[in-house]
């Protein structure tokens, strides 16, 4: 029988208050039935004006709204800045402020996935890898807190090292934590990745060729899933990662299970990163000595006059950076998260532009979801691994 | 990458385009002054296409605004090379507030260049979609331009008569505390609540 | 019996070995309604997602297995109309607001909201940016703030108890 009349496709409001949006999405979607025609994403729902508030901030008063941008994963955000600032002001971070700085990156790596995977899988429809890899993220927090007193927004990477040293047998706490987490993770990965309905849920949804990867701009897991092999850790290293022996899993369909698989291995790997950190780590100082960047210690602060006006200034006028302009990036566990900073001398910074990888990551997808069914733009945005703190900032 | 190549993929490309740029090096970035805004779509092209760039990936693109410059506007494009391990950042002023678009090159610019003309007011020729991204619905202004105020003109709350969401002018318990450091010697610049007469008596 | 919460574990052994008594022997209890549907109500109060930033984040902590907010009768339900409680979780743009107070239009009463974190307390961090809310209070009202950025799961958990006991003490079964 021929079908007769006209079609018009259904316009259907992903609204902003929904469990699987991530956060606050608004999503306008065009079905013709159940398929996706075209895919509307709208964002600016979570845009608080960090960039014009850091405008007038000073660079340490600035610190702790990196911590707000990707807050699954916190503080890679303040990494980045605390490079880019330390390439304007051309300082010496130590030794031992490097290796904490790479050991906190790679727990923060686990901490990002272990959250994008157990709410993928509940998007999916999977319950139980939540309630175990959140235990998990729980001990991270708890690393988190004894080094800095909050259990997510820690400001502890500023620029010139880290805010203070680790307390007494936090290493072989994490020791300890990194020995037992693989079993974890083992036990979540025969709940998802042989299970046939996590197959047929992921595999060759959203595919991503490389040349389309490229074009729209795509950095980290979602590059790697599609068959290149770009990692800013190997390419261009930052702090002791040129020291670390650590491999980049890359994916070979670009589908959602690739990236899955991705992601599980990142976390394996960055156990041998922490592991190697642990076993290497120097003693020393753990903040620039520069009395002009970073504060004394507070006992010297009590004793010496010095240290005492150094302390007055750097906490009330703050820091001043030479004029400039410097891009630093770190591969954050979305991508790569980079901070441009234009300084024109003062003590705050002219421009600070904040580049977030999961900006361009959901530009795409429109494109990754024409021609799929509607639970499976779930799966995709799971995939993504959006967060809006950061596209939005 | 290293220096040298660096310095000799600079004069490669400032042989390749002309006049119309300026290459530098700084550190490990290739640092490009444009001068004429028409050829920016012919210049990412070319460094995307030509053997020895290959800057497949549009990394960023944004505006710094300098408001005591004439070219008020700059926009920066922030390129990533995979292939050669290496980043280049085009700076271009703009005059009359447009420049084209280049989409047509790197597909991701579209929702960059959206928040450009949402945060700034920079308009991008040949764009297919310009509308605001970041900021509200029936947002008038652009936030992140210098004369903007951080607080911003407007406010929300919910109206239990009218019962919906209103805009009303912006109304602080207390403003924004921000401290002139720079000046000790010269005084302050700024004018605490309840001095203005006091200036006026002087 | 007396409304005043019994600190000591010898009190509370004696009240509840009374209760069970009576339960035991005579088979039916005496109580008020608004007893009654108090204790209800706050039993088994149903939130609904409304995660907005990274107060969200630690709401899933709070609902996750070391503080598990189940345990207290806390089931997410993602549908406004089948929930009680809203627990405003992050910064609310003006963007948003409209979204928020659809959303809480469309709960039944009784309904009741948390304001969770700084932002939604106040504006927090971002109170004098452009496009901010100064507190999710100017667009719904709230029963309990709780403060901190973000607030530890363990402080939502005490906020939602404190909310528990506003409930058993302010319930009006008759509206």
């Amino acid at each position: 029988m021929e079908k007769q009349g006209e079609f018009k496709s259904i316009t259907l409001n992903f609204g902003p208050q929904h469990p699987a949006a991530h956060g606050v999405l608004r999503l306008i979607l065009e079905l013709d039935g159940e398929i996706i025609e075209r895919a509307d994403p709208h964002i600016g729902l979570l845009h608080r004006g960090t960039e014009k508030l850091i405008e007038n901030k000073t660079y340490l008063q600035a610190v702790p709204y990196f911590d707000r941008l990707d807050y699954v994963s916190p503080m890679c955000q303040e990494h980045a800045f605390a490079l880019s600032v330390e390439r304007l002001l051309k300082c010496e971070v130590p030794i031992r402020a490097k290796y904490i700085r790479v050991l906190f990156s790679e727990l923060t790596r686990i901490l990002n996935h272990c959250l994008n995977i157990a709410t993928q899988a509940l998007d999916v429809g999977a319950t139980t890898p939540l309630l175990w890899l959140f235990e998990e993220r729980e001990k991270i927090m708890e690393f988190y807190e004894q080094v800095s007193g909050s259990r997510m927004h820690s400001a502890y990477f500023r620029p010139g090292g880290v805010a203070q040293d680790l307390p007494n047998g936090m290493l072989e706490r994490i020791e300890e934590f990194v020995d037992n987490f693989p079993k974890i993770l083992a036990d979540t990965e025969t709940l998802l990745t042989d299970s046939r309905v996590w197959k047929q849920r992921l595999v060759d949804v959203g595919v991503v060729t490389p040349q389309q990867a490229q074009d729209w701009g795509f950095s980290g897991p979602m590059l790697r899933g599609s068959c290149i092999p770009w990692d800013l850790r190997k390419s261009q290293p930052y702090e002791v990662y040129a020291k670390m022996d650590f491999d980049i899993p890359v994916g070979r369909n670009g589908d959602c299970y690739d990236r899955y698989l991705i992601r599980v291995e990142e976390m394996y790997q960055s156990i041998r990163i922490i592991k190697q950190c642990i076993r290497e780590i120097p003693e020393g100082e753990v903040k620039s000595l520069d009395r002009k960047i970073s504060p004394p210690p507070r006992v010297e602060m009590k004793h010496s006059m010095e240290a005492l006006i150094h302390h007055f200034k750097l906490y009330t006028e703050g820091y001043s950076v030479p004029a400039g302009e410097a891009y630093a990036a770190v591969e954050a566990p979305k991508g790569e998260f980079g901070v441009y900073l234009v300084s024109d001398g003062t003590n705050k910074p002219y421009r600070c532009r904040i580049k977030a990888p999961g900006f361009a990551h959901l530009q795409g997808l429109d494109f990754m979801s024409k021609g799929h069914m509607l639970a499976d733009v779930v799966t995709i945005i799971g995939s993504l691994d959006v967060v809006f703190g950061e596209i939005d900032r | 990458m290293k220096a040298k190549q660096l310095q000799k993929l600079s004069s490669t490309l400032q042989k390749e385009v002309g006049n119309d740029i300026y290459c530098d090096v700084d550190t490990d970035f290739l640092i490009v002054r444009l001068n004429n805004q028409k050829i920016i779509t012919t210049l990412l092209s070319l460094l995307k296409d030509h053997p020895d760039f290959l800057c497949s990936i549009l990394t960023d693109l944004f505006v710094i605004d300098y408001p005591e410059h004439t070219q008020r506007f700059n926009v920066v494009y922030n390129l990533l090379s995979i292939k050669h391990n290496f980043r280049v950042v085009i700076k271009v002023g703009i005059d009359d507030d447009n420049i084209d678009t280049v989409i047509k090159v790197h597909s991701c610019a579209s929702w960059y260049e959206r928040e450009a003309w949402d945060m700034y007011g920079v308009k991008f020729n040949h764009h297919p979609d310009l509308r605001r991204i970041l900021t509200d619905y029936g947002f008038e202004g652009h936030p992140l331009r210098k004369d903007f105020p951080l607080t911003g003109y407007k406010e929300v709350r919910y109206d239990l008569e009218q019962k919906k969401v209103i805009y009303e002018p912006v109304n602080l318990t207390q403003e924004f505390r921000t401290f002139d450091f720079l000046s000790p010697w010269e005084g302050t610049q700024y004018v605490l609540p309840g001095d203005e007469k006091a200036k006026e008596q002087k | 019996m007396s409304k005043a919460p019994l600190t000591s574990s010898l009190d509370q052994d004696l009240v509840l070995s009374e209760f069970n008594d009576t339960v035991n022997n005579r088979g039916y209890v005496l109580t008020t309604l608004d007893d009654l549907s108090g204790w209800a109500r706050s039993g088994s109060l149903w939130p609904m997602t409304f995660g907005l930033a990274c107060c969200a984040v630690e709401m899933m902590q709070c609902a996750a297995s070391r503080y598990d907010m189940d345990r207290f009768g806390l089931l997410f339900r993602p549908s406004p109309r089948q929930s009680d409680l809203m627990i405003v979780s992050g910064t609310l743009t003006n963007k948003m607001a409209p979204a928020l107070r659809k959303v809480y239009d469309q709960m039944a009463e009784p309904r009741y909201v948390i304001s969770m974190g700084s932002c939604a307390n106040g504006g927090g961090y971002y109170h004098y940016s452009y496009s901010v809310v100064r507190g999710c209070d100017r667009i719904v009202p709230v029963d309990v703030y709780v403060p901190g950025c973000p607030p530890t799961a363990e402080a939502l958990l005490y906020g939602v108890m404190l909310l528990k006991r506003k409930i058993k003490r302010l319930n009006k079964f008759s509206r």
